[in-house]
């Protein structure tokens, strides 16, 4: 038998329009953790989902415990003991985490003798004594929509787990998760390779790799450059072989020049559907040329705060001031016009309307005004004057210009637009959720700037952010929300990540 | 009072399985509004079994009209398959689909129903006379005021259909059929990752919605014109899937409300009655079930929780 | 999947992508495709039936004025039967408006018929059995007939913005209510005893001239056809070129974004089912006071959901639906002139019909199909090149 548990080679994966993989081969040993680095759409994801079975090879072998095999399906990947935490969840909401774990492998049991049924109640406690044993304490019969996303997470886990899978692949797994979390799942991960799993870890961050690696293989643009020993490699050679350039991780930034205030909240409350309070007592100032950046986990309540400003949700309790005035119970476009741009999490489902162009697209939040609009009929000519002229300006790329339907763009390239769009309006406060998820090292780099340039022309600027990085090479203000509360507010240069990540948690002063 | 009960439970019961059908489909993704046409292939094709078992000389056999029934399970089961191939394979619009499928279904039970009138038996009628079910009183239970009634005059196949829904639940719920299908309804990736055909769960599920669309309206010739003939199509499927709707995607509370467009309907008639108006008064009492609905949806449509994934085309290469 | 494609001879490709891959004209090459192979399934049908397929289209365009027939009786021409297909066109044509405005905006309008037969029933007895002078009734109720089908519409517009009630079924209950409750005003005081219908609604009020006289011919002439083409480019004008149309599309196509940029939602939702319910409204006088002078109680017309397919055929586009309406509607009126001289059962026409949208259905697979062999296509040009730069 041949020393690797899984080798690709040579392959090759199209689709219409762009190759994923070109001739790529890589061979993992038994027991190692194996890590593939690369930018968004470098193709790693997608070499993954072949030896997972999602999908097949155009071209190339893929062999496992040195025997050629053609995975077809997921299932069939099951067999081969593979497993795979993808990078968006495959659970089921409205599930138990019982459920969601057995689905696909449902251990049986008879209902009055012969009627064949699903047994929940015996598999609750053998995913119980799984979850203990490997430290990944979950409460078997709650559902997913009930628990949060580093718990989710740990079904994925499980799920890997009670098939008995040997070869665990994890899809970007720290994309979610604080630093206290990360650094779990690294300990998690390290203790399964005790076990005797093979690890192949799909990641961007350089941290992690120099962390719990042993080799990783670096792929751009959907060839495969190296495959290097990790602790005999540098993070910066990794960088610079994965992006093709060197580069830099800090932004330059100038010191801050603080003017009047321009946003106030105070005391602010939002309530979910069920009457909880998912926005509880918040209050913040931000003035002119502030980074004000909100740090915490997904799920605490920073998506609504954004939402909640904005007018896309409404306030239980509590105000808004901006500029001095009383917006609380403005409408959406009121609020815009008397300065908020939005730049919202949800890119494609919130910030764009996929099947209109792009100049559609640019116009979204001043379509009614003149030039474009007079006497209710629009103008599209003057539509695309003004998208190419942005397109021009931002460096929107896209097939067609103005007439591109924004559903075939990149999603760099679509933030883009939005950015383009939100900076144009010339409003006072700018709020940015999440600006940089699932862009690659240039277009954040890119995204970070132009936050910066418009924190120096004087724009108060509200950032919202998962990524602790981010936040740290960004922020003037920290304020850290937990569950709805901000717990901690102070100026950014008297903070340090792992204070922040402590307050993310949920842990108070400890002086 | 009786009647009322009586009456209400024979609608509601074959809207009830009906609906079923739609639950089936609807939580595997699959939006039904082919319903409608699927509950009319259904009786014609049971009709058509019913006529031809009886020229053979059938008709005294007591299990006649399990054959029949057999038949508009199996004949809506495979027309519904149509409804599958568009919204899975060939990825149609799942509305859009419906409503061409109820078209194409009325169109070709029509002709067809002529083109038969006139080649056996002679005469180009748009009708197939049935006889009516027979029914039953259970002895000593029926006796019971009030709830004596569920038990009396009951129509053979109420039971039948009764056992098939009890049977439909434990399916949906309880097995590792059902527990795929309604993943399938929420997040088919999920089901997709962990080694399970989505294309073919959702066929196998808008089938079962046919078939079980079928029983009903089959249950429904037989009962309220005790014929087959267009006139079938008259929006019982389009009630089942306000039902179900109303429901909220759930067999028991489904059953809650088609039992109560049973009951305000034959309790309309009764009191019309009662009170002896008009039969042109019956219409105004005809619009209440109705009315009566829509008012009860404005209060409870806002916790309505639609199947996550219902109506999107499932596309293995998006994720 | 991929490799099976790759392995069909080029030519092939090539054909099929020159012919409906062509961004521009898909919208048109598409639909068309589909009714070929959709005919060609008939004629495979008919062919079962022992019949000639041609003698069965050609009888089809003769039934409907298209064709000229072999015989006529006196007074009676193609002219004759021609109008009286445009007048069943002209109800058609409202009616899938209606379901396309609403479709674009994302909702379902399935309560076309019930929105006809109420905006009907309201313009005959104020105005039908009314003894107004022509040129004030025939104007009077088709504005009932917007009225009403407006506010019938908006009803479910607002049931599902103020109460999130779906509009599937709320359309669907109202089309009941209307049904059940004109049937019994209708039976109760407007009766025609014999007919079993409603009483025929005046002259000067009807939207067609029965019996007018021309070229020696009689026919019915039917004057709301005029409005058809130039509501069709209102309604394409509207989507096009206004702010409001601007905003029900973007509703129809992501109700958060519009939320987002600003755009009342609700507002949006009510007023596109309030203009969806107006189409339907004039679609229901034409029907029933232009086509018919009388309301047949309780049944509700089967034009109001072949509506939803014709818009569809139509690709929800104004000028499509001009054009899928008139070839839906020849087949419907031709089907019983066949019937006759070919002696195929007249419901084959449904049949024919619900074919057609059968494939149609399926277009959008047939242009997600033809952009893949495209793009396949383009790849391999690409590496051709490529492969020869190298050399």
């Amino acid at each position: 038998m041949s020393e690797y548990i899984v080798e690709m080679r040579h392959i090759t994966k199209k689709f219409p329009g762009i190759v994923a993989n070109d001739d790529v081969s890589i061979s993992v040993k038994k027991g190692e953790i194996y890590a593939l680095l690369g930018e968004n759409g470098a193709g790693k994801s997608t070499l993954m989902s072949m030896l997972f079975g999602m999908y097949e090879p155009d071209e190339g072998e893929i062999y496992v415990r040195g025997e050629k095999v053609k995975i077809t399906s997921p299932s069939h990947a099951a067999k081969l003991n593979i497993g795979m935490v993808h990078q968006h969840f495959k659970l089921v909401s409205n599930y138990t985490i019982t459920e969601n774990i057995i689905l696909g492998q449902e251990p049986k049991k008879k209902i009055l003798g012969f009627l064949p049924s699903v047994d929940i109640k015996n598999t609750d406690k053998k995913i119980a004594d799984i979850s203990k044993k490997y430290g990944l304490e979950v409460d078997p019969s709650k559902r997913i929509e009930e628990v949060n996303v580093s718990i989710q997470q740990r079904v994925e886990i499980l799920k890997m787990l009670y098939r008995e899978s040997e070869i665990l692949i994890f899809d970007e797994p720290t994309a979610v998760l604080t630093p206290q979390e990360i650094e779990f799942l690294l300990k998690i991960i390290l203790e399964l390779r005790k076990g005797g799993k093979t690890i192949i870890l799909i990641t961007h961050k350089l941290e992690e790799i120099k962390l719990v690696a042993d080799r990783c293989a670096v792929l751009c643009q959907g060839r495969l450059v190296d495959v290097l020993d990790v602790k005999e490699t540098s993070t910066k050679k990794m960088a610079s072989l994965m992006v093709g350039r060197d580069v830099d991780f800090k932004v330059a930034k100038s010191e801050m020049n603080m003017g009047r205030e321009v946003l106030s909240v105070e005391n602010l409350v939002v309530k979910n559907k069920d009457g909880f309070p998912v926005v509880n007592d918040v209050s913040f100032k931000i003035h002119e040329g502030e980074v004000f950046a909100v740090a915490g986990v997904s799920g605490n309540g920073q998506t609504e705060l954004a939402d909640a400003i904005a007018g896309m949700l409404r306030c239980a309790s509590g105000k808004i001031i901006l500029n001095q005035k009383d917006i609380t119970s403005e409408n959406i476009r009121n609020r815009t016009e008397e300065g908020i741009s939005y730049i919202p999490e949800d890119r494609q489902s919130v910030g764009l309307v996929l099947d209109y162009t792009l100049s559609d697209n640019i116009c979204l939040k001043n379509y009614y005004k003149e030039p474009f609009c007079k006497n209710n009929l629009l103008y599209k000519k003057e539509f695309k004057t003004y998208s190419d002229e942005l397109i021009e300006k931002y460096d929107i790329r896209s097939g067609q210009g103005s007439d591109t339907n924004v559903r075939s763009m990149s999603g760099g390239n679509q933030q883009k637009a939005i950015i383009a769009r939100e900076i144009e309006l010339g409003s006072k406060l700018m709020i940015f959720v999440q600006p940089t998820r699932g862009l690659d090292i240039g277009a954040i780099e890119n995204v970070h700037k132009q936050i910066l340039r418009e924190r120096d022309k004087g724009k108060a600027i509200l950032l919202i952010s998962l990524e602790l990085d981010e936040i740290m090479n960004l922020a003037d203000t920290i304020g850290v929300i937990f569950s709805g509360k901000i717990l901690k507010i102070a100026p950014a240069s008297t903070l340090t990540g792992n204070m922040v990540g402590e307050y993310m948690m949920g842990v108070k002063e400890h002086e | 009072m009786d009647t009322v009960i009586i009456d209400g439970l024979s609608f509601a019961i074959p809207l009830f399985i009906i609906a079923i059908g739609g639950i089936y489909s609807e939580k595997s993704g699959v939006i039904n509004l082919a319903l409608e046409g699927l509950l009319g292939v259904g009786a014609f094709t049971g009709s058509v079994a019913f006529l031809f078992f009886n020229r053979l000389g059938f008709e005294s056999m007591p299990l006649s009209f399990l054959i029949t029934f057999g038949f508009a399970f199996l004949g809506a089961g495979i027309f519904a398959m149509l409804h599958g191939l568009l919204c899975i394979r060939f990825k149609a619009n799942q509305v859009i689909s419906g409503v061409v499928i109820n078209i194409l279904a009325m169109a070709l039970t029509t002709f067809l129903t002529s083109q038969i009138n006139a080649l056996v038996l002679g005469k180009p009628s748009n009708k197939f006379i049935l006889n009516v079910s027979s029914k039953f009183t259970v002895p000593v239970i029926s006796k019971i005021p009030l709830i004596g009634a569920i038990f009396t005059d009951v129509y053979v196949f109420m039971p039948i259909i009764i056992f098939i829904s009890l049977f439909a639940w434990y399916l949906l719920y309880k097995t590792t059929f059902g527990l795929r299908l309604r993943a399938c309804g929420d997040n088919p990736h999920a089901v997709d990752a962990a080694g399970a055909d989505v294309g073919k769960i959702r066929f196998s599920s808008v089938v079962i919605s046919g078939a079980l669309a079928g029983i009903g309206g089959m249950a429904f010739a037989y009962s309220i014109t005790a014929s087959y003939s267009p006139s079938i199509y008259s929006g019982y499927g389009y009630l089942a899937i306000a039902a179900l709707i109303f429901g909220n995607w759930k067999i028991l509370p489904t059953l809650g409300a088609c039992m109560l467009f049973g009951f305000t309907r034959s309790g309309g008639y009764k009191i019309a009655q009662l009170l002896g108006f008009s039969s042109a008064f019956s219409d105004v009492i005809m619009t209440l079930p109705y009315l009566f609905t829509l008012i009860l949806l404005m209060f409870f449509s806002s916790n309505n929780k639609a199947p996550l994934a219902l109506g999107e085309i499932y596309d293995k290469g998006k994720r | 999947m991929n490799n099976k494609k790759s392995s069909r001879p080029n030519g092939l490709k090539k054909a099929v992508v020159r012919l409906l891959g062509n961004p521009k004209t898909q919208g048109l090459a598409i639909p068309l495709f589909s009714i070929l192979v959709s005919l060609a399934a008939v004629s495979l049908m008919v062919m079962l039936f022992g019949k000639n397929p041609i003698d069965v289209f050609k009888s089809i365009m003769q039934g409907s004025g298209v064709l000229p027939k072999a015989a006529y009786a006196s007074k009676k021409g193609m002219l004759t039967d021609f109008m009286a297909m445009l007048g069943i066109l002209t109800p058609m044509i409202f009616a899938a408006l209606a379901v396309a405005v609403a479709f674009k905006t994302g909702l379902f309008n399935i309560g076309v018929s019930g929105q006809m037969m109420i905006s009907a029933f309201a313009a005959s007895i104020t105005v039908g059995y009314s003894s107004l002078p022509s040129v004030i009734a025939k104007p009077l109720v088709i504005l009932i007939g917007i009225a009403v089908g407006a506010l019938a519409g908006g009803i479910i517009g607002y049931l599902k913005y103020r109460f999130n009630v779906n509009e599937v079924v709320s359309s669907i209950m109202l089309n009941y209510i209307f049904a059940n409750l004109t049937s019994f005003f209708i039976n109760s005081y407007f009766i025609n005893p014999v007919s079993r219908q409603s009483r025929y609604i005046s002259q000067a009020s009807r939207l067609s001239i029965a019996n007018f006289e021309a070229f020696g011919l009689k026919m019915d002439l039917p004057l709301a056809f005029i409005l058809t083409i130039p509501t069709a480019f209102f309604v394409k004008y509207l989507f096009d070129r206004t702010r409001l149309g601007y905003e029900l599309k973007a509703v129809g196509l992501n109700r958060n974004a519009s939320k987002y940029a600003g755009m009342n939602v609700g507002k949006n939702i009510v007023l596109a089912m309030t203009v969806s319910g107006a189409l339907a409204g004039i679609a229901g006088v034409t029907y029933y006071m232009g086509y018919f002078s009388s309301i047949q109680p309780k049944v509700l017309s089967d034009l109001g959901f072949d509506a939803i397919a014709v818009s569809l055929l139509g690709n929800s586009n104004p000028i499509g639906i001009i054009f899928s309406s008139l070839l839906i509607t020849i087949i419907s009126r031709g089907s019983n002139y066949m019937s006759s001289s070919v002696g195929l059962q007249q419901e084959i026409a449904q049949v024919i019909t619900g074919l057609i949208l059968l494939f149609t259905a399926c277009g959008v697979y047939i242009r997600y199909r033809v952009n893949i062999l495209k793009e396949e296509l383009e790849d391999e040009k690409r590496e051709l090149k490529k492969e020869g730069g190298q050399e």
